[in-house]
């Protein structure tokens, strides 16, 4: 994880480096162009991680594994935080360029504002169901159907008539190159936080879910004293085996606590 | 040399769009730095529930029935006298 962060920060600071210093200004938007630089990888990164998200969402029901679900729910939810950015960003553009925050009759403003709003009922829909195998079976559903909707309506906006959204990076063939090279390391570093802070929230969650399973065993073992071997300290196997069904970390940390307690 | 760097680095026009390309890097860095302090918030809970469990391991067992307590007592004295002796029977 250490790498990857290091290669995120690495990759941003190159990114930014690159807009700023090394690539042109654009003739028609000038430095306002710019923005296109954090719009852009911004936008592709959410797209394609709530493709992705629908993608671990048909793993989950194929192996009807828990931790498919939990990546598809991370990948997602770090997808709607980047959608916010895309939106935000995307204002602001307009608003330099157009005047205006948000241009009803764009159709491509207005469908990613669709996808976003159409993720932004998953997590309500997902944690109003209580019993969590069919919170996960359902938010699985959700995340195929809404998954194969963004391919589809990216090629819909494509092919609509009402064209007007701005291409500026509608392919890099189209690009100087050093405006191209900048693109692909933007989008590169955004590639790269999208996988760090999804790292950082599935490693999060781990370490909470083993936490509640080491506590749920040690209230277990606290409770029932004539079946734990015959020792005023609590024994630090339950917490060793606990920690193994989980994660190495947590089988080290259970092995260190048991080691000062026994 | 960071100043004589900097000193040859084209000046960046601000004064049109300047402040809307600030905006949308300055959201892009408040999006960032917000996901740290909620994951600052979340290693601080973790690091919590850590303490409160080495706590739960430190504890002596609650006994349910007075023979097993009893027991525990008793197994206590012979491990610990010291503390056993502290504690009221």
């Amino acid at each position: 994880m250490r790498t990857l962060s290091i290669a995120t920060v690495a990759a941003m600071a190159l990114g930014l480096g690159l807009v700023f210093f090394y690539a042109p200004l654009e003739a028609e938007q000038g430095f306002l162009q710019k923005i296109f630089y954090v719009h852009v990888p911004l936008a592709i990164v959410a797209l394609c991680g709530f493709v992705l998200g629908g993608l671990l969402a048909i793993q989950h029901l194929r192996t009807r594994d828990s931790r498919w679900d939990m990546r598809s729910y991370v990948v997602i939810h770090m997808s709607l935080i980047f959608a916010v950015g895309t939106l935000i960003t995307g204002s602001i553009w307009a608003k330099g360029s157009w005047g205006h925050w948000w241009v009803w009759s764009e159709p491509t403003l207005v469908s990613f504002l669709i996808i976003f709003l159409l993720y932004a009922t998953y997590q309500p829909m997902r944690f109003a169901i209580e019993d969590p195998e069919r919170q996960a079976r359902y938010a699985s559903v959700f995340a195929i159907t809404a998954g194969a909707f963004v391919p589809l309506n990216y090629m819909a906006v494509n092919l609509s008539t009402a064209y007007v959204h701005p291409r500026v990076f509608s392919s890099t063939s189209n690009l100087p190159g050093s405006m191209a090279l900048t693109l692909l390391v933007s989008l590169l570093a955004m590639v790269l936080l999208f996988a760090t802070l999804c790292k950082y929230e599935l490693t999060a969650k781990h370490a909470r879910g083993q936490l509640r399973a080491l506590r749920r065993r040690l209230t277990e073992e606290a409770e029932t004293p004539a079946r734990r071997p015959r020792s005023a300290a609590p024994s630090p196997e339950p917490l060793r085996r606990a920690a193994s069904d989980f994660h190495p970390s947590t089988a080290a940390t259970a092995r260190s606590i048991g080691g000062s307690s026994a | 040399m960071t100043l004589r760097l900097l000193g040859e680095t084209p000046a960046l026009p601000l004064h049109t769009a300047g402040k809307y390309v600030a905006g949308a890097y300055i959201v892009l860095f408040l999006l960032v730095l917000i996901y740290v302090a909620v994951m600052a918030v979340r290693l601080g809970r973790i690091e919590r529930q850590l303490g409160e469990l080495l706590e739960l391991t430190e504890r002596p067992p609650v006994a349910k029935d007075p023979s097993a307590a009893r027991s525990g007592e008793l197994e206590a004295e012979a491990l610990d006298p010291v503390h056993a002796e502290s504690t009221p029977a």
